[in-house]
C-alpha cells in the first residue's frame, strides 16, 4: 500500500503545483490591490490596482428606508470639544456643539451661530458679543454668557484640554490673561494660566466682552474652531470653582451636551455613532431624524459599504477611483460640482471636489543635508507626474507652501509667482541636478547618502521610490523608511529626520497661519522649547548658513512688527512672499501637492456642496433625504 | 511585560505627539506630559506600571479612547473578536478535520485528491487577498450567483461590513437569593442570532481558511500514520469491525498531533486577526492592540499584552489537560 501511494503522490503534487500557480495568476489580474492606506491624516485614501467596473447596471436597494443620514467615519477618539484634535471626532462634535461662529458647509466665509453680532473697540482689542436669546442646550437650559466663559475657561485651564495654545498663545487667539510660575514634578519652572484670569466678562446674560492681549485679524475665524464650543456652565468639574455634574470621561464618551442641531444617541467605539435631531434647536431645525456614522478604516470595507447603498454620502478610495468617470464643472469658488459614474452598482453619484487649504510636502533638515542635495532633489522632482501617476489627479501640484486659494493678492499673483519656479517645473531635470551635485563634490562613485522618512502610506512611499530611481547614478543614494505619524513628529522634534514627508492644514483661511513655522530661529530642533512657543517645521534652517535664512528671518521680523489686522496686512503679505522665495532659494522644503477633497453622494440626498475648509466642518441640519 | 514597557516608553513612539498633532505648542506638550505622568522618573513609571498590572488596576487609555477605562474597552472590543474567533475555529474544526479524516481513510481516491487539493488551495490563499475578494464577490452577488442577493438571502442584513449584532441573547431580570444574584429572565432572538452568524460568516471563513487547510492536511497524515500502525493491524486481526477500529483506535490517536495545532490557532486568532477585522470593519481586539501599539498608548498596550499572556498560559494549561483525556500515557500521576 505504502509503495504505490508514493508513486501516486508525485503525480498528485505535479497537478496541485500547476493549479496553485493558476490561482496565483488570477490573483494578480483580478486583485483589487488591497494595500490602500490613509496618508497619515486620514483625509485621503491611496493604493494602486484597478477597480473593476460594472457594465451590467442592475438597480441596488439604496438607503435603509428611514429618515437617517448614513455616513462613514474613521476612528473617533473623544466627544469633548477641548480634547478633540482629529477630524473624525470633529465631524461628530460639529453636529452636537456650537461655537459662536462657524463655517457654513465648510466654506471659507464665517457665519454667526450663537451670536447676533459683534462690536469691536477702536484699539481692536475688545470684542463685545451679543448672544442669541433663547438658544437652548440639549438639557433644556438656556445658553448665556456665563456658559461661554465657563467653556472657554475649560479650554484654557482644564488639564484635559489639548488646545490650550489656541486660546492663550500668540500665534493664535491670545485672550488677555495672567500667568503664574509653578514648579512641576521635575522641579522645572513652568508658566501656567491663573484660574479665572481670562479677560472675559459677562455684562449681562446675553452680552459677553472679550479682551485680547494683541490684535488678531482672524479672531472670529478662530472662534469657529470646535474647541471653542459652548457647554452648560458647571457641567464638568475639571476647572477651579466647579464640582461638575458629570466626570470629564462621561462627557467625552457618553453624555455630551451642547446646543447644536443634533443631540447625542450612541457611540460604540470603532463601530458606530449616532446623533438624533434636537427639536428645540434655535437655528434651522434638522430635516433628517438623525445622522449615523459607521466607523471603518479599510478601503475595501468603505467601498463595499458605499456600493451596497448603506452609506448616503461617501468617499471613494483611490484604488477604486477612476478620474475619467468624473463629469464636473468648476464654480466661482473653485469647486468642482458634477457627477461621477457609473459606479460599480450602476448608479451615478453626485460629485463634489474641493481643493483644500492644505499642503503636503517633503522637507529637509539643514543640519543633515547640504544645499546642493536639496536643490538636486527639487530639480528631479516632477509635480505633474506625481499627481497623475500616484494621486490619480486627486490633487493639485504645489509649488509654494501657501495654497493658491489664500495666496496674498489672489490667484493671478499666484500664477505669475510660480512662473519663476527655479527647479524646472513639470519635468525631471537630471542634468541640472547632476551639475549642482558635481559642483558640491557628489558623484556617482561618491554619492551622498540620505534617508527619506514618510508617513505609513503607500502613496508617499511610491513618491519616494520614484525620486530614488531618478536620483540613482547622479550622486545621491536615497533610502526609504516609513514611520507612524506620532513617531514622525517625535523624531522631527528631536532633529533626527534628514528628509521627511508631512503636511499642513490651515485652520482658518488666511496666509498668516502656518508661516510662524518658518521663522529660522523657530525651526531649530532638539532644544527644549520655551513655554509659549510653537513648533517650527523641523528644518534646523539656520544651519544652512545662506542668504535665504537671513531673508526669511528679516521677513518674519517684518511680520511681527506689523500685527495690525488691516494696516499691517500689506507688509505682512510682502513678507510672506519673501519667505516663499527664501524657501525656493534654499530648497529647504519641497511642497508636493494640495489635497483635493472629494465627496460623493447618491441622488436621493439633497445637500449643498461643501467648501475649502473641509467636509468635516459640514453640519447636516439642512440636508434632506428623498427616498 | 518589561519588554512592552521598554519598547513603548524608550522607543521612538511618542503618545504626546499622537495626541496633539503638528499644531501643538511646547506648553501644551508639557501639560499633557504631566497629566499622563510622563515627567516622572522612568523607574517610577515602570514600578507603577507593573504594580498596576499585577493588581489588575488597568487604568484608562491615553491616546486611542481617552476617558475610557481599559476594562470597558475590553468589554466592547473583546466580544467582537471572540465571536469571530469562535466561528473561524469552529469552521476549521468541523470542516477541516472531518475532511482530513475522510481523506486519510480513503487515500488516493478521487475524493482524497479533491480534499487534499482543496486543503492546499485554502492554505495558500492569503487572508488579506481572500477577504478583499470575498467582499468584491458578495457585494455584487446578483451578478455572480444568478440574481441571488446575499444581503437578503436567508436573514436580511443591512451591510456586509460592520460588527455582527451580539444582542441576540440577554438577561432581562435578576433574582437575588441571599447574597447571590442569579438571572431569572432571558430573552433569545433566533433571527438576530442568524443575522449575527451571517454577518460574521464571510470573515470567519477567511480567517479560518488557513487553519482549515492545515488541519485537513495534518488530519490526513495522522490518520494515514495510525491506520498503518501495528496495533490497527492487530485490531483487524482480532476481527473488530471497521467502525470500531476507526472510532476507537484511529480517531483518538490521530487527534493527538492535532491538539497543539488547534490550541495554537486559537490564540493566533485572538491576537492575529487584525487584517481580517479591519477589512470587514469588525474592529476588535487585534485592531485595538495594533492602534494602541503604534500610538504609544502604554496602559492599553500593557493591559492587552497582559491579558494575551494570561490567555496563552491558560490555553496551554487547557491543552495539557486535553492530552490527559486523549492520551492515556500522559497523566497527573507519576
Amino acid at each position: 500500500m505504502s509503495r504505490d501511494s508514493t508513486m501516486k503522490r508525485r503525480r498528485f503534487l505535479q497537478a496541485t503545483g500547476g493549479a496553485a500557480s493558476a490561482v496565483a495568476l488570477a490573483g494578480c489580474i483580478g486583485g483589487d490591490g488591497g494595500d490602500g492606506n490613509g496618508d497619515g491624516n486620514g483625509e485621503n485614501e491611496s493604493g494602486n490596482g484597478n477597480g473593476d467596473e460594472n457594465e451590467s447596471g442592475e438597480d441596488v436597494d439604496l438607503g435603509s428606508g428611514d429618515n437617517i443620514l448614513n455616513l462613514v467615519n474613521s476612528t473617533m477618539t473623544t466627544l469633548d470639544p477641548i480634547a478633540s484634535t482629529d477630524t473624525a471626532s470633529g465631524s461628530v462634535i460639529q453636529q452636537m456643539y456650537e461655537p459662536l461662529t462657524n463655517y457654513p458647509n465648510g466654506e471659507t466665509e464665517i457665519e454667526n451661530t450663537l451670536i447676533e453680532g459683534v462690536e469691536q473697540s477702536d484699539d481692536l482689542l475688545t470684542y463685545t458679543f451679543s448672544l442669541v436669546e433663547g438658544a437652548q442646550f440639549h438639557n433644556g437650559e438656556e445658553v448665556t454668557a456665563n456658559d461661554v466663559i465657563y467653556s472657554w475657561r475649560r479650554l484654557a485651564e482644564s488639564e484635559n484640554s489639548s488646545r490650550t495654545n489656541f486660546i492663550l498663545e500668540s500665534t493664535f487667539l491670545t485672550i488677555d490673561h495672567e500667568t503664574e510660575t509653578q514648579e512641576n514634578d521635575e522641579g522645572e519652572e513652568v508658566e501656567v494660566v491663573v484660574p479665572d484670569s481670562l479677560a472675559l466678562e459677562a455684562i449681562d446674560d446675553y452680552t459677553l466682552e472679550m479682551t485680547l492681549a494683541q490684535p488678531n485679524a482672524n479672531a472670529l475665524e478662530l472662534l469657529a474652531y470646535a474647541a471653542f464650543a459652548v457647554i452648560p456652565e458647571g457641567y464638568v468639574g475639571d476647572i477651579e470653582g466647579y464640582d461638575g455634574e458629570v466626570d470629564q470621561s462621561e462627557l467625552a464618551t457618553e453624555s455630551p451636551v451642547g446646543s447644536g442641531p443634533f443631540q447625542f444617541e450612541t457611540w460604540n467605539p470603532d463601530s458606530e455613532a449616532e446623533v438624533s435631531r434636537f427639536d428645540d434647536y434655535h437655528g434651522s431645525v434638522a430635516n433628517v431624524d438623525g445622522v449615523h456614522w459607521q466607523i471603518m478604516e479599510d478601503d475595501d470595507s468603505i467601498y463595499t459599504y458605499a456600493m451596497e447603498g448603506s452609506a448616503d454620502i461617501f468617499g471613494i478610495p483611490t484604488a477604486q477611483y477612476d478620474p475619467d468617470l468624473v463629469d464636473a464643472e468648476t464654480d466661482d469658488l473653485g469647486r468642482q460640482i458634477g457627477t461621477y459614474g457609473p459606479l460599480e452598482n450602476g448608479e451615478t453619484a453626485q460629485y463634489n471636489g474641493v481643493p483644500q487649504l492644505s499642503t503636503y510636502y517633503l522637507a529637509f533638515n539643514a543640519a543633515h543635508t547640504p544645499q546642493a542635495v536639496r536643490q538636486a532633489i527639487s530639480y528631479v522632482n516632477d509635480h505633474d507626474e506625481l499627481i497623475t501617476q500616484i494621486f490619480k489627479e486627486r490633487g493639485e501640484a504645489a509649488y509654494t507652501f501657501t495654497p493658491p486659494g489664500i495666496w496674498p493678492g489672489g490667484q493671478d499673483e499666484y500664477e505669475s509667482f510660480i512662473e519663476d519656479y527655479p527647479y524646472s517645473a513639470g519635468e525631471t531635470d537630471r542634468e541640472s541636478a547632476r551639475e549642482v551635485l558635481e559642483e558640491a563634490g557628489y558623484t556617482q562613485d561618491d554619492p551622498f547618502e540620505l534617508t527619506l522618512t514618510t508617513y505609513e502610506s503607500d502613496v508617499f512611499q511610491e513618491a519616494g521610490r520614484i525620486l530614488r530611481d531618478k536620483l540613482s547614478g547622479i550622486g545621491i543614494e536615497l533610502q526609504l523608511e516609513e514611520a507612524p505619524f506620532s513617531t514622525l513628529l517625535e523624531r522631527g522634534t528631536n532633529g533626527e529626520l534628514a528628509f521627511y514627508s508631512l503636511g499642513w492644514t490651515w485652520s482658518w483661511p488666511e496666509a498668516d497661519y502656518g508661516f510662524f513655522g518658518f521663522e529660522p530661529e523657530n525651526t531649530v530642533t532638539g532644544e527644549p522649547m520655551q513655554s509659549g512657543e510653537t513648533n517650527g517645521y523641523y528644518l534646523d534652517w539656520p544651519e544652512s548658513d545662506s542668504d535665504a535664512v537671513e531673508k526669511a528671518q528679516n521677513a518674519w521680523d517684518q511680520v511681527e512688527a506689523n500685527p495690525e489686522p488691516e494696516e499691517g496686512l500689506e507688509a505682512r503679505n510682502e513678507a510672506y512672499v519673501q519667505i516663499e522665495e527664501a524657501i525656493w532659494e534654499d530648497a529647504i522644503m519641497m511642497p508636493l501637492y494640495h489635497n483635493l477633497e472629494e465627496r460623493f453622494h447618491y441622488e436621493h440626498v439633497d445637500i449643498e456642496p461643501f467648501g475649502g475648509m473641509g467636509g468635516y466642518q459640514v453640519v447636516y441640519n439642512d440636508v434632506s433625504l428623498n427616498e | 511585560m518589561t519588554m512592552t514597557f521598554i519598547i513603548i516608553r524608550m522607543g521612538p513612539i511618542d503618545p504626546v505627539s499622537a495626541i496633539i498633532g503638528p499644531e501643538g505648542g511646547a506648553a501644551q506638550r508639557s501639560q499633557i506630559e504631566s497629566r499622563l505622568g510622563l515627567n516622572d522618573p522612568l523607574w517610577e513609571q515602570y514600578t507603577s506600571f507593573m504594580w498596576n498590572l499585577i493588581t489588575f488596576n488597568l487604568g484608562q487609555s491615553w491616546v486611542i479612547q481617552p476617558g475610557r477605562g481599559v476594562y470597558s474597552l475590553l468589554g466592547t472590543y473583546a466580544p467582537r473578536t471572540l465571536w469571530l474567533g469562535f466561528w473561524s475555529v469552529l469552521i476549521a474544526l468541523f470542516v477541516g478535520i472531518p475532511l482530513g479524516f475522510y481523506a486519510g481513510l480513503n487515500p488516493n481516491t478521487t475524493g482524497d485528491y479533491f480534499a487534499s487539493f482543496g486543503g492546499i488551495v485554502w492554505r495558500s490563499m492569503p487572508n488579506f487577498w481572500l477577504a478583499v475578494m470575498m467582499l468584491a464577490v458578495l457585494r455584487q452577488s446578483e451578478r455572480f450567483f444568478f440574481g441571488l442577493d446575499w444581503h437578503t438571502f436567508g436573514v436580511e442584513i443591512g451591510s456586509l461590513v460592520g460588527q455582527p449584532p451580539l444582542d441576540f441573547f440577554g438577561v432581562t431580570g435578576w433574582t437575588t437569593i441571599g447574597l447571590l444574584s442569579i438571572p431569572s429572565g432571558f430573552y433569545f432572538s433566533g433571527t438576530t442570532l442568524a443575522a449575527s452568524i451571517k454577518q460574521v460568516l464571510p470573515a470567519a471563513i477567511v480567517l479560518g481558511s488557513a487553519s482549515m487547510g492545515s488541519e485537513m492536511r495534518i488530519g490526513r497524515t495522522a490518520v494515514l500514520e495510525t491506520i498503518n500502525s501495528n496495533y490497527v493491524e492487530t485490531a483487524k486481526a482480532k476481527g473488530l469491525s471497521n467502525r470500531i477500529i476507526v472510532w476507537k483506535h484511529v480517531f483518538r490517536n490521530a487527534l493527538i498531533p492535532l491538539v497543539p495545532i488547534i490550541t495554537n490557532e486559537a490564540f493566533v486568532l485572538i491576537g492575529g486577526s487584525v487584517i481580517v477585522e479591519v477589512v470587514f470593519s469588525i474592529n476588535g481586539l487585534g485592531y485595538l492592540f495594533f492602534q494602541a501599539a503604534v500610538q504609544g498608548d502604554l496602559p492599553l498596550v500593557g493591559s492587552l499584552m497582559f491579558i494575551f499572556v494570561l490567555l496563552i498560559v491558560g490555553m496551554n494549561i487547557f491543552q495539557d489537560f486535553l492530552y490527559t483525556i486523549l492520551d492515556p500515557r500522559v497523566g497527573y500521576e507519576r
